[in-house]
């Protein structure tokens, strides 16, 4: 669209704000969407989602009173279909965004439904994880050649059920690493669709789906030296915490993407659990160093995320957050941590000080969530506390009462204010 | 060629590959069927479900393990090779275990290894061979009925359960589970039968 381009020519040039920018596109693509065509959409997706599911059911009643040819034949039919469905897409609907997805749709679950027909006609014994790995590979073309998003999120989807099959779930762990490499396979669409519908609801679901999938994935590579997925994890929610604070996100909806969600919370989780001893007994009982090596999957992806973190919190366009730097505190930390012991009281530290700025930026802005967001952050540290410590029931109940005392005040007098300026 | 007509070429590809990936794990099972050789193997049996293809019964062998002197030579999740001889019974056992394919023979099965745990005192370590054919699909309705057929048959001792399975050139195809040398799909629609 033309009037796109020329906001960003505006906004570039200094003459609209980022959010009068954000808001004028807002208001155009909206006016564009016709809101029928959406309900197309949706409905022709959610459709072709249940049939797929459907046949994909009714073929593990597994009919063994058909033939074996019979059988074979039922199999390939949902396929063909789909194919046939897509063709004709191609030659005649490459316009319609319904027709593209739904169709989509139907053949991605139709390419499932087929290889696990003929395993089980065949008693094939492949596990789980190499059944889904073969589905999203034959899947994975379609997302271009169909420009389908719907099977971008289907494919996301299953490489994450992949990398958590064959991570978790197996008895040996294996080939977890290929996750990594099926996840590049997803990004060129991901960053289509920044280019061209930054703030459409395929964008949204995306910014949902993949760092959740980043997230659970990454554990995967846990082997003999897991202390070092804590820098990982660390450095990924720090990732994930400037990218939610970046220009693109910062003005839209917080909910518009799970970036800065997942990366605020994770690193606060983080730092709860590793405010306890236990983690720091283990570190320092030295069995890192037996087990350490340059070329392992921990040291690399901890080298990788911190680098690319690193870069992104230095070129970062908006005022740095507190949050935005942890992943940066943790490793000097995490090093003292091999040989002190009181480390811990430096997270403990660190996580009353996040709470404090937090509390402060949310009076500064009069932003209540924020505010609240610092009040728990001190909570949940001094809950933490209570579990190993042996402070008396009154002293811990007096405590309580405060910290509760304390978070009516603060919402009460900010509330008051608003009133007063408003 | 034309926009469009590229990206018809490329997706007939992907059509393509589509169709033949299933065909081809297909061919490959029927010409084990059709040209290898039956072996019997021995089970005991439990019934789970996959997700996406439906109930199956759990086929576990009695033997897979064979004790060899433990000189560092073998490692776990190893693939190897294993050529079988058929006992007085008819059944399948073990004769040789490689780590190259046997040449001379079609009837060798490609398959992985654990290693289990070595026994301190006299160093020999046990080898569990993974046979790649532990998954018996079956009828939503016949799985539960089988796995009653099957303990049954465990606790006779006059009838024995075991796999027929075609092995051809490392690849192997489970073509029945049979007890007492009757179809376990034939007893569980005999009992069906019997109960309406």
């Amino acid at each position: 669209m033309k009037i796109l381009k020329d906001i960003d020519e505006l906004r570039n040039a200094g003459v609209i704000t980022e959010e009068v920018a954000f808001k004028i596109s807002e208001y155009y693509e909206k006016k564009t969407a016709l809101p029928n065509n959406r309900l197309f959409i949706v409905f022709g997706i959610l459709g072709a989602i249940l049939v797929g599911l459907g046949i994909i059911l009714i073929i593990a009643h597994n009919w063994d009173e058909l033939s074996k040819i019979t059988k074979t034949t039922y199999a390939f039919a949902p396929l063909v279909i789909g194919q046939m469905l897509c063709g004709y897409t191609l030659i005649k609907k490459q316009d319609s965004v319904v027709w593209r997805e739904s169709t989509t749709a139907f053949l991605f679950f139709a390419v499932g439904a087929v290889l696990s027909l003929v395993s089980q006609i065949y008693n094939i014994q492949g596990n789980l994880g190499s059944f889904l790995l073969l589905w999203m590979l034959l899947c994975l073309p379609l997302i271009y050649l169909m420009r389908s998003s719907v099977a971008s999120l289907l494919y996301l989807i299953g490489i994450t059920y992949y990398a958590c099959e064959t991570g978790y779930w197996s008895e040996h762990a294996s080939e977890t690493y290929y996750y990594w490499a099926l996840l590049l396979g997803a990004l060129p669409h991901y960053y289509h669709l920044y280019r061209k519908y930054p703030r459409g609801n395929f964008m949204i679901f995306h910014n949902w789906l993949l760092p959740l999938s980043i997230v659970l994935s990454l554990g995967t590579l846990a082997d003999t030296s897991g202390e070092l997925m804590y820098i990982s994890y660390f450095s990924l929610f720090g990732l994930f915490q400037l990218l939610g604070n970046s220009r693109f996100f910062y003005v839209q909806n917080p909910l518009r993407s799970a970036y800065k969600i997942v990366g605020s919370l994770g690193t606060m989780g983080l730092l709860l659990a590793l405010s306890f001893d236990w983690f720091w007994m283990d570190l320092r009982s030295g069995d890192l160093f037996y087990s350490f090596s340059l070329g392992s999957l921990e040291f690399i992806s901890a080298v990788i995320l911190t680098g690319v973190a690193l870069v992104a919190l230095f070129y970062k366009q908006l005022e740095i957050d507190i949050l935005d730097t942890v992943f940066g505190l943790f490793i000097p930390i995490f090093m003292l941590g091999i040989i002190w012991g009181v480390v811990m009281v430096l997270i403990n530290v660190l996580v009353f000080v996040i709470g404090i700025f937090k509390i402060r930026e949310g009076v500064k802005k009069d932003h209540l969530g924020i505010v609240n967001f610092g009040l728990l952050c001190i909570t949940a540290l001094i809950l933490c506390r209570f579990f190993d410590t042996d402070l008396s029931f009154i002293l811990r109940g007096i405590l309580f009462v405060l910290i509760g005392v304390g978070f009516f005040a603060t919402n009460y007098r900010m509330l008051k204010k608003r009133k007063i300026n408003g | 060629m034309g926009n469009r007509k590229m990206l018809l070429f490329f997706f007939s590809l992907v059509a393509l590959a589509q169709v033949l990936v299933p065909a081809k794990m297909i061919f490959d099972r029927e010409e084990v069927l059709e040209s290898g050789t039956a072996f019997k193997f021995r089970t005991a049996p439990i019934d789970p479900s996959d997700p996406f293809r439906g109930r199956y019964i759990t086929l576990n062998y009695l033997d897979n393990t064979q004790e060899v002197r433990d000189n560092g030579y073998w490692a776990d999740r190893e693939t190897l090779f294993v050529t079988f001889y058929k006992d007085d019974n008819g059944f399948a056992r073990i004769f040789s275990i490689s780590k190259e394919e046997p040449s001379g023979t079609k009837d060798y099965l490609k398959t992985t290894l654990s290693l289990m745990d070595p026994d301190e005192m006299d160093r020999d370590v046990t080898l569990l061979l993974n046979y790649p054919f532990q998954r018996f699909y079956m009828g939503e309705f016949k799985a539960k009925d089988a796995e009653k057929a099957y303990n049954r048959s465990l606790q006779d001792s006059s009838g024995v359960t075991y796999a027929l399975v075609m092995i051809k050139e490392g690849e192997a195809v489970l073509k029945d589970v049979l007890i007492g040398g009757i179809s376990i799909e034939e007893i569980v629609r005999e009992e069906q039968l019997n109960k309406n």
